[in-house]
């Protein structure tokens, strides 16, 4: 990249290899690029924390408050890069997806934009209805057993249900993790994207569950004070 | 390049550069009292008045000559100019007439009638005289901020650092920017409140690990989980309610006040601060004491009230759980249990109450910590980060890492908001979304900027609106509009719309409709000089009658028109409007006339939009709208749906 500021080579890193002004950010950058860590499904979470932390340090606006415009508008850019990638990464499951979707499994979710590259060249992987069946199943039964106030059948779909969401993670990583950052094989990639499909109705049944238990603490506590 | 040079190899010459750094100083603007803070020697402290007080109790009083008095002066004549006497203002920062309605039951305050174009409460002060904001209430607490400030540095502020509530929205964080520039300030950056307190804990006790700020002040509460790591403040999670501090806690016990003594119906506005003042004092002594008798003067006798703090206990208590679920949540959302804190930091006044304290332990199941004075950590922190941005080098490697408090979004078809940013990501932040037409031959694209939690356009706050337009017809669908959301480290919002085939593009800066414009900021300044506005108003007069005139006809023409598309239910709030605006239009008043014609506005809106669906789509296969955008509601999948089509006829801003 073409310096700012000394207008020679900068070189491929944050700040110029010259004259160590900071540059725009490199859009082609995956997440993993980004934060400096290997393209892999397992994370060192404590070393990969330590390095997005050191690149804030570098990067933030805060630290250009009252530099030349241009300086802030590069930091600006590298924080919001660097702050997509790592909010990306620390989480296992948009960590997953992430990793499909270079792969170029298609498994976008509500709170992710469609990927580069968009719908071409991606394999849409789909859960069998039957699933889909059993899930709306234990919705029905989780509905009626809130609406008839039974506390032990809400707690135990509740739980038979993180029990699952459980096993679906495991699942996920059992199938990414390949020791290695070479990528894991078609089937591999397939099994983790069927997994995550399944995890996120899992999530949303569990989400339902919570809030709905958190409507019914919080209406006894005003009845209670 | 030679500054940004400076910047990473050599602090010393940036220092000299900026020699006036320790002039930036860090201002709590609270609701009960305010204060100001500045680094100095390393250390930050508080400002203090000659008597050794740093807190100046945000009360400004307006007196009939016109002179405007504040902090504790203002309070002493609070009982006596109940409607002169502003307190509590904070509560209606960036809020409009409807939003003030819940606490006006029991308010010693006058309202002025505003328009919805207004969107911010008018106090009416000084015998209906003048009609001031809460914005320019709060101006007149930052002066005063600002004065102790430059007093003590002998010289003008640089800049400031002001605090916010967490879990204020952007219309309330637009109104607090707006006053501190009405009151000559340049502010730096708004800071989140917890965060400031996090950040002035850490620093002075050099603690370590994941900490809960438990910040429950006179009108807003706020939670937020942060990790502190060797000098990177990050914070993982925020939440609260914007509306519920000590004064709720004031409030209830007021009315049980009220109805002990008997009161009941029209209570005159000198009773009822009477009633409140009586109230703060009872929760005050209760916080050291077992039991507390008052008095309390009252019309045609003087009362005495005496309670326990049991008594009280319990009425303040439904109000304090009301606490709880947005404790739960933020930890969800950072991911932790209780039993992982470090350590839960107690913030503002109301958690000097015993009960609080209890609470807030057996919420976390840990006592919390107090060590530092709650009501002074937070400005505290506020200038330790005035000084990071001011370019002072006192603060080492001092990093805040702060998030955004809700969530922002985009309306799609249906009414059904689209999330782009999520609560709780990190500034800065971006995400980009694509969306696409729904009608075909849609020219534009509308888009509707929408801050909160909800699902439904209804349920959510509105920032902003703008149009794309110039897209050349195509069918439904293929159109691609790229939209852009970028959150800065300031917390501003710019919004970035970019058609990909055409290239058609249109960007913002979002600010919501009450936030002020430079030119609105100088109206304001005019108008606080007496009499010096009436060329202004002329003005303004002129050019809404105008405005008046210009709408009135467009909606009269539409109606002739398209007599067809017209409900009747749209019929007659069109027809009422209109009557409503030609009584004002023949008054003085342009506040009153723009509200009318914001009123014309919104009546004709979707009538208009009707009209202009019916333009665009009279190709379409002989169905009428309704039945398409009802088939488009079903079919098409969330992320396709496009936002709402083209513009809406009838006048534009």
């Amino acid at each position: 990249m073409i310096c700012w500021s000394c207008e020679r080579e900068g070189g491929g890193g944050p700040f110029c290899g010259i004259c160590q002004a900071l540059l725009p950010p490199n859009d082609g950058a995956d997440h993993f690029a980004v934060l400096g860590l290997p393209r892999r499904y397992d994370l060192d979470f404590s070393a990969a924390e330590t390095a997005y932390q050191g690149l804030s340090r570098q990067l933030h606006p805060d630290r250009f408050a009252t530099a030349d415009p241009r300086a802030r508008r590069a930091s600006l850019g590298q924080t919001v890069q660097l702050n997509e990638a790592w909010r990306t990464l620390k989480d296992p499951v948009r960590r997953a997806e992430y990793l499909l979707e270079l792969a170029g499994v298609e498994v976008a979710s509500d709170d992710q934009k469609p990927g580069p590259g968009g719908e071409r060249g991606t394999r849409k992987v789909a859960v069998p209805p039957a699933f889909l069946l059993e899930i709306l199943e234990m919705h029905d039964d989780l509905g009626n057993a809130q609406r008839a106030g039974d506390a032990v059948k809400v707690a135990f779909l509740t739980e038979e249900m993180r029990g699952r969401a459980d096993e679906a993670m495991k699942t996920i990583a059992a199938a990414l993790d390949t020791g290695s950052t070479q990528a894991p094989d078609q089937g591999r990639l397939d099994e983790a994207a069927r997994a995550l499909i399944a995890l996120r109705y899992y999530r949303r049944f569990l989400d339902e569950a919570d809030a709905h238990e958190d409507a019914r603490r919080t209406g006894r506590g005003v009845a209670d004070g | 390049m030679a500054e940004a040079l400076f910047q990473i190899s050599e602090p010393g010459a940036s220092r000299v550069k900026h020699a006036c750094r320790t002039r930036a100083v860090g201002i709590d603007l609270g609701t009960t009292n305010s204060l100001v803070a500045i680094v100095d020697g390393g250390r930050p402290i508080c400002l203090t008045d000659d008597r050794d007080d740093a807190l100046i109790p945000s009360v400004v009083h307006y007196a009939a000559d016109g002179t405007v008095v504040v902090g504790a002066g203002a309070r002493d004549l609070a009982s006596q100019f109940p409607h002169d006497t502003i307190a509590s203002v904070k509560r209606f920062m960036g809020r409009g007439p409807r939003d003030a309605e819940a606490t006006r039951r029991l308010t010693p305050y006058l309202f002025a009638p505003a328009g919805p174009n207004e969107g911010m409460v008018r106090f009416s002060v000084t015998s209906g005289t003048r009609a001031v904001t809460p914005l320019e209430v709060s101006a007149e607490i930052l002066k005063a901020l600002r004065a102790r400030a430059e007093t003590a540095l002998g010289g003008p502020l640089a800049g400031a650092v002001i605090t916010v509530p967490a879990y204020f929205d952007d219309g309330q964080r637009q109104a607090t920017r707006d006053a501190g520039r009405l009151a000559g300030i340049e502010v730096l950056r708004l800071l989140n409140e917890p965060t400031a307190a996090a950040l002035a804990y850490g620093l002075d006790k050099q603690a370590e690990g994941t900490f809960a700020v438990f910040d429950l002040g006179g009108g807003t509460f706020d939670v937020s989980i942060l990790k502190l790591d060797d000098g990177v403040f990050e914070v993982k999670s925020t939440g609260g309610d914007s509306a519920l501090g000590g004064d709720d806690f004031d409030r209830a016990i007021a009315h049980a006040i009220i109805g002990r003594l008997g009161l009941g119906g029209e209570i005159d506005p000198r009773t009822v601060r009477r009633v409140l003042d009586a109230a703060r004092a009872l929760k005050e002594k209760l916080t050291t004491e077992g039991e507390a008798a008052i008095e309390i003067a009252l019309a045609d006798r003087t009362a005495t009230i005496g309670l326990t703090r049991a008594e009280m206990d319990a009425l303040v208590a439904p109000v304090l759980a009301r606490c709880e679920s947005a404790v739960r949540r933020a930890l969800k959302d950072a991911g932790l249990d209780a039993a992982a804190l470090s350590g839960v930091i107690l913030v503002g006044g109301a958690t000097r109450m015993p009960l609080v304290r209890q609470f807030v332990e057996k919420l976390f199941g840990k006592p919390p910590l107090a060590d530092i004075d709650p009501d002074q950590v937070v400005a505290l922190g506020a200038a330790v980060q005035a000084d990071i941005l001011a370019g002072g080098a006192g603060q080492g490697d001092v990093l805040l890492l702060d998030v955004v408090p809700l969530s922002l979004g985009l309306e799609t078809m249906g009414g059904v908001v689209e999330k782009i940013i999520h609560r709780n990501t990190t500034v800065p932040c971006g995400a980009t979304q694509t969306f696409t037409t729904y009608a075909d031959k849609q020219t534009g694209f509308e888009l509707q900027v929408l801050q909160g939690e909800r699902e439904l356009v209804a349920d959510c706050r509105p920032l902003a609106k703008f149009s794309l337009r110039g897209i050349p017809p195509m069918p439904a669908g293929m159109a691609r509009l790229e939209v852009t959301f970028t959150v800065d480290a300031d917390g501003i919002l710019r919004v970035k719309a970019r058609e990909e085939i055409t290239g058609q593009e249109a960007a913002i800066d979002v600010k919501p409709s009450y936030g002020l414009t430079d030119d609105e900021v100088e109206r304001m300044l005019l108008d606080s000089f007496a009499h010096a506005d009436e060329d202004v108003k002329a003005r303004l007069l002129a050019e809404q009658r105008v405005e008046a005139q210009g709408i009135a006809s467009a909606a009269r023409l539409a109606m002739a028109d398209a007599p067809e598309l017209l409900t009747d239910a749209d019929r007659v709030a069109i027809e009422a409007a209109l009557a409503a605006l030609a009584r004002v239009e023949v008054g003085n008043d342009h506040h009153a006339i723009r509200a009318a014609v914001e009123e014309v506005d919104h009546a004709s809106k979707e009538f208009a939009g009707r009209r202009m669906n019916r333009a665009i789509g009279s190709g379409l296969r002989g169905k009428d709208v309704a039945a398409v955008e009802a088939k488009a509601d079903e079919t098409a999948s969330k992320r396709d749906l496009a936002t709402r089509a083209g513009s809406h006829a009838g006048h534009s801003h």
